[in-house]
């Protein structure tokens, strides 16, 4: 087997008493598109600062193409970082930030220099810039020069740390097929911080998701969106129905479960090493846009009345009451059913839009 | 607003400069074109003399010794003082309370009585004379007292705080990312200090040079009392000319002289160090 670029093995942070990051592994291939992402404080940014050496770890090791870096400054590593307030030097010009690099570690002649400054402008679409000064661009471009100060060192891996937080949502859409081509063109390894699950499911061929300075889960963007590991990734990643159920019967890949009166069939999670047992309590989650709401009876349904019905552009959400719990539903098109408040409906879902998760301690309480 | 209402909002600065800036300097430029009998009494008829004076080559000497202490003066507290501004502006919060406490401290007490503390210092039977003997290192006492060095010395101690407190303020505005970034890039702790810390920190810096250089050309009491005359300077030349010389309107085309040197300096040395440190940060 290829050995993985940038091996994370056991690693482990404390802030004083703090622990930030606990036991941390996984590996990261060359060329990947590796996205981290958990809610804010979950680690990932500092995870990503232990990798480029501006964090000291306390255990554990970080092996850079099988050779352990831990004890490097983060000058002599081959990562660089593309910080979240893009750190131009505000008193260089765009040139010179570029050349920064190259000058400090003095690899190459200023002629040669130049040919390469040239070069990554071209690449981030920022020709002809050279001299202006970092004040006088706008943010998507001074992102534009962080990247282009970052890739001419041709890093191992470049780290991003949640470079498109401070854009507006028109321009942070246009910069992620911007980053993913970048990222194609130069076959450079990506690590990307985020805590926006769009942003991650759209550009990544991986994502780990973190949370509590632990790994949740870490697999394709499909595979995390449609099969959550647990129920800390269920209720972060999708708009998900997340409704405790109680397991009738356990099969080989599915379960029966009741909710109110009605029994339904569903996926049950793989992923998870705790199997289910018939009589106990579960968790049921189910992708809203998964679901549609019929009038007429249907198999393997839910029934329930509606309790409300809202109409927001080119979706609709609507409220069903099933039992003692309110679902909600999110159609694109026309409604199957021209339903009003207060009927009795029957809410069915894709077979892949479910999933049936072990019940965790205390999850109520955590908001899900 | 329109642009009088705007002034007119301004008016109460306009007025306190106006009176305890403007009108005192209108008073010494009016007096340095002033005669005085033998008496020290002013007499109102107008005279270039006492700038013919101030141009007569035998103060040129005066003028050199006085830009000379200011110079070094505004040197030696840079070297001294950035590295105890950069130390403390990089404590945690605390402590960096404390070491600014601790640097300002000395403005507590007169700087009279810090200046004969020097003298107790460094006389000849002062405290380092007495211990050199004792220890046997030296022979006789060194003297040290009276030079132009102890002028030196004790200006740049008086005026190390303002140094101090100048380059603090810029060191504790500078953003830290941009070191991390250095580092991120491939600079050593060397070249991030000389390459992106020193000119970000730069305002600071020409600051507190302005801040010690303008104090360390007119100051006179601790050459006075250190330098024992030995070296004249200019700050003593106008104090004698105005208090024993009893002529005022000279000691005032003396002050402006100062201010001219000081100006002509400054402007020089701001020009120099804009030109260096790019225009994003005067902005």
């Amino acid at each position: 087997m290829k050995q993985p670029l940038l091996a994370l093995v056991n690693l482990n942070k404390y802030y004083g008493d703090v622990h930030v990051l606990k036991d941390i592994s996984f590996t990261i291939n060359e060329g990947e598109f590796l996205t981290l992402l958990g809610p804010s404080g979950c680690g990932k940014t500092t995870l990503l600062r232990c990798i480029a050496g501006l964090e000291r770890i306390e255990s554990g090791d970080i092996l850079l193409e099988g050779a352990s870096i831990k004890e490097l400054a983060p000058n002599k590593r081959n990562v660089n970082t593309v910080f979240q307030n893009y750190a131009l030097f505000p008193h260089l010009n765009v040139y010179d930030n570029i050349a920064y690099g190259p000058r400090m570690k003095k690899s190459l002649s200023e002629a040669e220099l130049k040919k390469r400054v040239v070069q990554v402008l071209e690449l981030v679409q920022m020709s002809g810039y050279e001299q202006r000064m970092p004040h006088q661009l706008s943010g998507g471009q001074r992102q534009r020069i962080a990247i282009a100060r970052a890739l001419i060192n041709e890093p191992a891996i470049l780290l991003l740390d949640e470079p498109l937080g401070a854009l507006d949502l028109k321009l942070r859409k246009y910069m992620q097929t911007e980053l993913a081509r970048l990222q194609r063109k130069t076959g450079t390894t990506f690590v990307y911080v985020t805590h926006d699950q769009e942003e991650a499911l759209n550009m990544s061929d991986r994502i780990v998701v973190i949370d509590q300075g632990q790994v949740q889960q870490l697999g394709s963007p499909r595979e995390i969106y449609n099969s959550p590991a647990n129920l800390f990734v269920t209720s972060f990643i999708g708009d998900r129905n997340i409704v405790p159920v109680r397991v009738l019967e356990v099969g080989e890949e599915r379960a029966r479960v009741k909710l109110g009166e009605d029994s339904v069939l569903v996926r049950s999670s793989r992923t998870n090493g705790k199997a289910l047992q018939a009589g106990e309590e579960a968790v049921l989650a189910i992708l809203m846009d998964k679901m549609r709401v019929s009038c007429e009876e249907a198999e393997n349904a839910l029934r329930g009345t509606v309790a409300s019905i809202h109409y927001a552009g080119s979706q609709i959400r609507i409220e069903v009451r099933v039992a003692d719990r309110i679902l909600t539903v999110v159609e694109y098109q026309k409604m199957d059913c021209d339903c009003a408040v207060g009927d009795a409906v029957s809410v069915t879902w894709e077979d892949s839009g479910a999933i049936l998760l072990p019940k965790e301690d205390g999850w109520e309480e955590r908001g899900f | 607003m329109s642009t009088w209402k705007r002034n007119l909002l301004a008016a109460p600065v306009l007025l306190w400069i106006g009176l305890l800036v403007g009108v005192p300097m209108v008073l010494v430029v009016a007096l340095s074109f002033l005669s005085r009998d033998n008496l020290g009494n002013i007499v109102y008829q107008f005279t270039l003399d006492n700038y013919r004076r101030v141009l007569d080559p035998i103060y040129l000497r005066v003028f050199w010794n006085s830009l000379l202490l200011a110079l070094l003066t505004g040197v030696i507290t840079l070297l001294i003082g950035y590295p105890v501004a950069y130390i403390s502006a990089n404590l945690p919060p605390r402590r960096r309370a404390l070491a600014l406490g601790l640097i300002m401290l000395p403005f507590w007490i007169s700087s009279l009585l810090r200046t004969y503390g020097w003298m107790i210092l460094l006389g000849n039977t002062g405290l380092i004379n007495n211990l050199l003997l004792a220890l046997g290192i030296v022979d006789r006492p060194l003297p040290m007292m009276y030079k132009f060095g102890t002028s030196l010395v004790g200006t740049a101690y008086m005026l190390l705080p303002f140094m101090v407190v100048a380059v603090f303020n810029s060191v504790d505005k500078l953003d830290r990312s941009l070191l991390e970034a250095s580092y991120d890039l491939g600079a050593s702790r060397r070249q991030t200090f000389f390459h992106i810390t020193i000119p970000l920190t730069l305002p600071g810096i020409v600051g507190g040079f302005t801040l010690v250089f303008i104090p360390a050309l007119g100051l006179y009491f601790v050459s006075d009392l250190l330098g024992g005359g030995n070296t004249v300077f200019l700050g003593n030349l106008i104090h004698t000319m105005a208090t024993r010389g009893r002529n005022r309107p000279l000691a005032a085309a003396f002050s402006l002289g100062m201010v001219a040197l000081a100006l002509l300096v400054l402007s020089l040395y701001w020009k120099v160090s804009k030109d260096k440190s790019g225009e994003a940060l005067f902005q």
